[in-house]
């Protein structure tokens, strides 16, 4: 099995390989940091698992060399699994990409980076309700303090493929229950 | 609630970072005039320094330090006011922090002709005045962690209340 | 199935109103800093500052507390004597390639007092590399790697996205110059963050010409400390007068761009060592077999007498057009080869200061190391073939117009 971890530029992407794998990837606070994609294992299970750090994207039509390093890299490994890397205090943009991706037909999981900055911002996001909605695994994670990690490879398992009609109709009934809700 | 224990303070601080302001505005002017005679002042423990890089964009950079001072110094209750001010005294932890990691660098070696680490005098020696006015207004400018704790504080405090 | 980008944004739109709450946006402290650092007219002096101290730390680091506090003790006074001695073959020329070239004083062979005027492998050679370069370089990515970890980069290039707009890049164009002045290596892979073909032709054109490499700058800051401020301002005027003509004849597009600043975090200190760990040990293995390597094939050359016959060649080239003396071009030629020795060289030839710029410069400009070559090789043997192209233009006329600047200054 491999597993792609792609997402905006800037999100994160390179901590979480160096945290899942060990690895020395370099990481820093600006976008664009990643250029080309780096290899690693790690163990999932007791199974070795090999991970791609995957140049940051902003969606599946690639703008510069780097992205269309990333769009190839999803485009050659059809049986991969993607740990798709959210910044939350941005996630509408980051959902577009892992809407993308979903729509591919790629198993998924989301890791909503950057809980504390989301915070911060005073952004606060139901994680529970968007794996609802999703049917995917939706995990908060400050990859650079090392939280939800360990979560985030505990349910890497059980990333599947989703189809986004299903969404769509989540999306209405999580609307319907919602409004329901609201009238006391 | 948080609003009410501000008004007071501010005030003091305001003229305060007003004074370091004229203090670090007077200081820069007199680095980039003497940087363009050419020339160097001592007096005291105070070493005006002048040469290009030093005295002419380090003088800038004071100069702009007092510049921030200045302008933040007035309603410092606002984010953006007191914003200004702590990025003065950044600005002055550079040029002081330079200055005294110079000496630093000085200190440790022996010298072309004498042993590998300097003696003890000579290394104690290195850190006697004068110094330039970054570092003598260095100790003034710290004063802004007291206020920038207090805020954090107070913010927190905002936070968990709303 | 797929939906189109409106649906998209639509459904994403649908979700967001049901798991996300936005609540009342405050400006923390943070934040407040950040709009200062970008901003002009708070901006450009707190860029300055940060410039200055970047320069000053280098230099109070790498110059006065290692390389002349320490290095500089050890391989004069203790390796490059007891090397003298001990190495069998004095005056033989695996001798002078390896230990000492010397001179001819009054006939006789002298052995050289410093490790800068032996130009033996064992002695300049690893005298740069470890006395001079390797603390230059690890303060640069030590300093490097704070800045990037905190956020500062991307207000930098925000910063200076106008200026670079007029040379065909914008602002994040700042990230490969600031690596590059690293080592060119890393430099040239990350202009594949810029978008289009052009922009990274003229990127990577300009910094294998214009973007001296932190080996480069430590040995100038080394022999040449006065002179070091008009060699980076002609390197940087040559920046952007080449940046903006390549941008008027190199055809294609030079888009918007469009970036995240993110907030200012605080750098950890473990992510730090990591990442210095990790590109000095990158540069050195990069470097130093290149470093040695050129030294043993200039000083075989030398031996051989090509340098010279090629210096002899090439003189009214070097004294007419560039106006340097004509002892120059032996080392002008050897750096080729290799940049740093060159400037090391040079250092130790009687010439004006204005002289002394120009052939620094020029060093500079000239061809880049064999290590940045093979990494624009591996991006494109066609752009590689037209950078070179530029680069020989720009050598003859950028060294002209110095020497011209220089006339009319009453200088050269």
């Amino acid at each position: 099995m491999k597993i792609l971890l792609m997402g905006h530029p800037n999100v994160g992407k390179s901590v979480f390989f160096n945290r899942l794998t060990g690895a020395n990837v370099t990481e820093s606070n600006y976008p664009g940091t990643t250029v080309d994609y780096t290899k690693g294992w790690m163990k999932i299970d007791g199974k070795d698992v090999e991970l791609v750090d995957v140049p940051g994207t902003f969606s599946l039509d690639p703008k510069d060399k780097a992205e269309e390093v990333a769009v190839a890299m999803l485009h050659e490994n059809r049986g991969a699994l993607v740990i798709s890397v959210i910044d939350a205090s941005k996630i509408e943009r980051g959902l577009y990409l892992a809407l993308e991706i979903i729509e591919e037909g790629y198993p998924l999981v989301i890791a909503l980076n950057m809980r504390d900055v989301a915070e911060d911002k005073n952004i606060l996001i139901d994680a529970d309700k968007l794996e609802r909605i999703l049917d995917i695994p939706v995990v908060s994670t400050v990859a650079i303090s090392g939280e939800g990690i360990k979560e985030l490879v505990s349910r890497v398992k059980e990333a599947k493929p989703v189809d986004v009609d299903d969404i769509i109709s989540n999306a209405t009934k999580a609307a319907d229950v919602g409004a329901a809700g609201d009238v006391p | 609630m948080t609003e009410e224990s501000l008004p007071s303070s501010p005030s003091i601080a305001g003229i305060y970072f007003a004074l370091l302001g004229i203090a670090t505005v007077a200081s820069g002017l007199a680095e980039l005039l003497l940087t363009a005679s050419g020339s160097e002042f001592v007096y005291g423990i105070l070493e005006i320094p002048g040469d290009i890089f030093r005295g002419g964009w380090g003088g800038f950079v004071v100069l702009s330090a007092g510049l921030l001072y200045l302008s933040g110094a007035r309603n410092m209750v606002d984010i953006h006011q007191f914003a200004k001010v702590v990025m003065g005294s950044i600005l002055i932890w550079i040029i002081a922090g330079c200055d005294i990691f110079a000496m630093i660098a000085e200190s440790i070696p022996g010298g072309e002709d004498g042993p590998w680490l300097n003696t003890l005098s000579g290394f104690i020696e290195t850190y006697a005045p004068p110094y330039s006015p970054a570092v003598l207004l260095l100790p003034f400018s710290l004063v802004v962690i007291y206020y920038v704790r207090k805020r954090v504080f107070l913010e927190g405090g905002g936070r968990n209340s709303s | 199935m797929k939906l189109s980008a409106e649906e998209r944004w639509d459904l994403i739109d649908r979700i967001s109103k049901e798991t996300v709450t936005f609540g009342a946006y405050r400006h923390t402290l943070t934040d407040a800093i950040g709009e200062l650092t970008i901003k002009p007219l708070t901006g450009i002096p707190i860029a300055i500052a940060v410039l200055y101290g970047f320069w000053s730390l280098f230099g109070s680091f790498a110059g006065t507390l290692c390389t002349d506090g320490f290095f500089v003790k050890f391989f004069d006074g203790y390796w490059l004597p007891w090397l003298q001695q001990v190495f069998p073959g004095q005056g033989n020329w695996f001798y002078v390639i390896m230990v000492d070239a010397g001179g001819i004083e009054s006939g006789e062979f002298v052995l050289s007092e410093s490790s800068f005027e032996s130009f033996g492998v064992l002695t300049s050679g690893l005298f740069l590399a470890i006395g001079v370069v390797l603390p230059a370089i690890f303060i640069f990515y030590l300093m490097l790697a704070i800045l990037e970890d905190i956020g500062y980069m991307p207000r930098l290039a925000v910063l200076i996205d106008t200026m670079l707009h007029r040379i065909g890049l914008h602002g994040y164009a700042i990230v490969p110059t600031i690596l590059s002045l690293g080592c060119n290596v890393p430099g040239v892979a990350a202009t594949r963050i810029l978008e289009t073909k052009k922009q990274r032709f003229i990127m990577m054109t300009l910094l294998a010409i214009f973007i001296p490499c932190g080996a480069q700058i430590g040995i100038m800051e080394e022999v040449v400390p006065d002179l070091i401020g008009w060699i980076m301002l002609y390197l940087i005027i040559g920046y952007f007068i080449f940046g903006y003509i390549l941008n008027k004849i190199v055809p294609g597009r030079a888009p918007e761009f469009l970036i995240d600043v993110p907030p200012y975090r605080r750098p950890l200190a473990r992510n730090i060592g990591k990442k210095i760990y990790g590109r000095v040990t990158g540069f050195f293995k990069v470097a130093l077999p290149f470093v040695l390597l050129g030294c043993v094939i200039v000083g075989i050359l030398y031996q051989m007498g090509v340098i010279q016959w090629l210096g002899g060649v090439l003189a009214p080239i070097f004294v007419g057009w560039f106006g340097v003396p004509p002892e120059t071009a032996g080392p002008l030629v050897a750096a080729f080869l290799r940049k740093d020795l060159a400037v090391a060289q040079l250092s130790t030839i009687e010439m004006t200061e204005y002289q002394m710029i120009t052939s620094v410069v020029l060093v500079s400009i000239y061809f880049p190391c064999v290590a940045t070559f093979a990494m624009m090789l591996k991006e494109g043997w066609k752009d590689l073939l037209w950078a070179l192209a530029v680069l020989a233009v720009v050598v003859f006329v950028y060294g002209g117009l110095i020497h011209l600047i220089g006339i009319l200054l009453g200088v050269a």
